[in-house]
């Protein structure tokens, strides 16, 4: 089992308030699953996908990833988890501003201490990819949002994580980028990568084998989509 | 190796692109750097110059003077015994006190020389031929006055720099005459120009030396008549000895044996300029570390400065960071790039600094009349301290950076 939660909890502090935003949720995905997270604005959802993404901790709870219980980990081996297991696309893209698509491909690889040579071929590949072969040079600010977050998908998959966490990959783009945004998580998912998106729109959730529904920090339907 | 020759050049650009700020932030370092390097050369100089001084009277030497005294207490001094210094001393001290390598009596007066119708004021300086090797004289032309010319009390004479160009201009001094009072010298030797003593050491009072007219004291004694006949026989007595080390206890016996010689009339006076030199070290040594201490309070200023400008470069870039952070970067990584940063940043300050600073030091020395010595301690020193307080300054910055949690950077906006 890929990802294994039990009685997830996490509270916000705010000031003296406290705020729920995961009130105990179990939740099992299996390898080269392709996951749709819905729910209304506020519900959880991105804060379910940090901790599945180990930016962030629970509150309580257990998460084992991969078979190990990640609430365990120090800060170092839980950078290691992100740069070798898990690629993360947000819905702002989050690329750096002052580099060129290609460099920002490269940058898992730079932390995963690959040689110069081998991150750029690697990187080339990637980009080619996700289409983006005759881009490479540009900077983010010189590429549309499709584009931008087609670079970001590079970078999510540069290192061949195996999972793939999308937090409303196409939320900032129109109809069409979004199609060719899910073609490409599709191609993904045939290569055998787990794929966990979260998104508002039901055409997003159609392309997905499997549909969550989280509504006030709860899972409150769970089913596969079978068509 | 090849991580860190990343960080560099990952470093250099990110502070390419970001020029004028970088700039402000190495400001400081570069005044730092510059300054201390300023202070320093300006240290050195003084010191050397003040060495200078002491040097061209003989740091293993000796000075014996004939007190100046009125007509009146010199009566007195003769009524009680005392004949005053006499070549006499000088052979008792040569024979007598330990370590003495050779002694030098000497007589002075000021008088006017003539050559034509040029005429100039001199200080006529009776001497024994053995001055040339206790102070190092060194004649530009011809030669200085031989053992012969001494023994037969010729009237030849060497002259200073500064008088042999005010009396023969850019005319061959050497074999001409030279009218001093009333009395012609046959010139033999022009000197080499000396530093100007222009402070007074102890009883020595400052004379442009490259004024100075030298004969054989013998030839004084005989040709040039006294003020007043119970002016002393010499002078001075120059005393060099084998070694500086051999000074104080040589010192002591020259004191009593002239004391005693001279009935305790106490009419001379004994000056050392080692002691003197290394009197005025000690002062300047201190001098010197007032100087070198503002200095480092205005490195440590600009280093402020780089602290300052890298944390806000931090706040700028908590979104970088938290990217950085969610593809794997550690915190050792981005404590390596904050700390890379500020290395360049110094290190560039520093080269600037070292550059502007040996400007600086030039420039001073030759638009005042303070004199400047650039040192390759000072500059190897304020580019080590440069880069120390570039790096310590920017560890706290990056060490922030380093620490902030990856979920809430990257929601920074
Ligand atoms: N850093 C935070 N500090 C305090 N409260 C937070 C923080 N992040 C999220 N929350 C709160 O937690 C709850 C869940 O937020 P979350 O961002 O997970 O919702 P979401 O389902 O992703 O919503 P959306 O669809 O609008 O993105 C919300 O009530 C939110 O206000
Ligand atoms: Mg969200």
């Amino acid at each position: 089992m890929l990802i294994d939660i039990q009685n997830l909890v996490k509270d916000y502090q705010m000031d003296s308030l406290d705020v729920a935003a995961l009130r105990g949720i179990n939740l099992q995905v299996q390898k080269n699953e392709f996951v749709a997270i819905m729910g209304p604005s506020g519900s959880g959802k991105s804060t379910l996908m940090n901790i599945l993404g180990c930016l962030d901790n629970p509150t309580s709870g257990v998460y084992r990833f991969n078979n190990t219980d990640v609430t365990g980990l120090n800060d170092d081996e839980l950078s290691d988890i992100r740069n070798k297991h898990i690629g993360f696309i947000f819905q702002s893209f989050n690329l750096l501003k002052r580099m060129s698509a290609l460099e920002n491909v490269e940058l898992p690889l730079m932390y995963a201490g690959i040689d110069k040579a081998k991150r750029m071929a690697m990187s080339k590949q990637a980009l080619e990819k996700v289409g983006l072969a005759d881009r490479m040079k540009h900077r983010p600010s010189e590429l549309s949002g499709g584009q931008r977050q087609r670079v970001a998908i590079a970078r999510a998959l540069v290192n061949n994580p195996g999972m793939i966490l999308a937090d409303e990959p196409t939320g900032a783009l129109d109809t069409t980028s979004s199609m060719e945004i899910m073609e490409v998580f599709k191609q993904l998912h045939s290569e055998g990568n787990t794929i966990i998106v979260i998104t508002h729109e039901r055409e997003i959730a159609a392309c997905c084998k499997r549909i969550i529904l989280i509504r006030d920090g709860l899972i409150t339907s769970d089913t596969p989509n079978l068509n | 190796m090849q991580q860190i020759k990343d960080n560099i050049t990952k470093a250099i650009l990110s502070l390419i692109d970001h020029k004028f700020r970088s700039f402000l932030t190495i400001l400081g370092i570069i005044f730092g750097t510059a300054s201390v390097i300023a202070m320093i050369s300006i240290g050195e100089g003084t010191k050397k110059q003040a060495i200078a001084k002491y040097q061209d009277l003989g740091v293993s030497n000796i000075i014996i003077r004939d007190k100046d005294m009125t007509d009146a207490e010199l009566q007195t001094v003769r009524m009680k015994f005392s004949k005053g210094l006499s070549i006499e001393d000088a052979k008792v001290i040569t024979d007598v006190v330990p370590g003495v390598v050779s002694v030098s009596p000497q007589s002075e007066t000021k008088m006017e020389a003539k050559v034509g119708d040029r005429s100039a004021k001199a200080s006529v300086i009776g001497v024994t031929p053995n001055i040339v090797s206790i102070l190092n004289y060194r004649t530009a032309k011809g030669d200085f006055l031989t053992t012969d010319q001494y023994d037969r009390q010729l009237k030849v004479c060497v002259l200073g720099a500064s008088i042999a160009r005010e009396l023969f201009s850019y005319d061959e001094p050497v074999g001409k005459s030279v009218k001093v009072d009333d009395q012609w010298f046959e010139v033999i030797g022009v000197m080499q120009p000396k530093a100007l003593f222009t402070e007074t050491v102890g009883e020595l009072a400052s004379r442009d030396l490259n004024n100075d007219i030298y004969i054989p004291l013998s030839t004084f004694n005989k040709r040039i008549p006294k003020v007043n006949p119970f002016t002393s026989e010499v002078k001075q007595l120059t005393v060099k000895l084998g070694n500086s080390e051999q000074l104080l206890p040589a010192t002591a016996v020259v004191r009593s044996l002239l004391n005693r010689r001279h009935f305790n009339n106490d009419d001379f006076s004994i000056i050392v300029p080692y002691e003197l030199m290394k009197q005025e070290e000690k002062e300047t040594r201190i001098y010197n570390l007032l100087l070198l201490s503002i200095a480092a309070i205005s490195l440590v200023v600009g280093g402020i400065g780089i602290m300052n400008i890298m944390l806000a470069s931090v706040l700028e870039r908590t979104q970088e960071i938290g990217i950085r952070r969610a593809v794997g970067g550690k915190k050792k990584h981005i404590m390596n790039q904050f700390v890379t940063e500020a290395v360049v940043l110094s290190v560039a300050g520093g080269i600037i600094g070292v550059l502007l600073g040996i400007t600086l030091s030039l420039v001073i020395s030759w638009t005042t009349e303070v004199q400047t010595t650039i040192t390759l301690y000072s500059i190897l020193m304020a580019f080590f301290f440069s880069v120390v307080v570039g790096i310590t300054f920017g560890y706290l910055p990056a060490k922030q950076a380093a620490n902030l949690r990856p979920i809430e950077s990257i929601r920074h906006e």
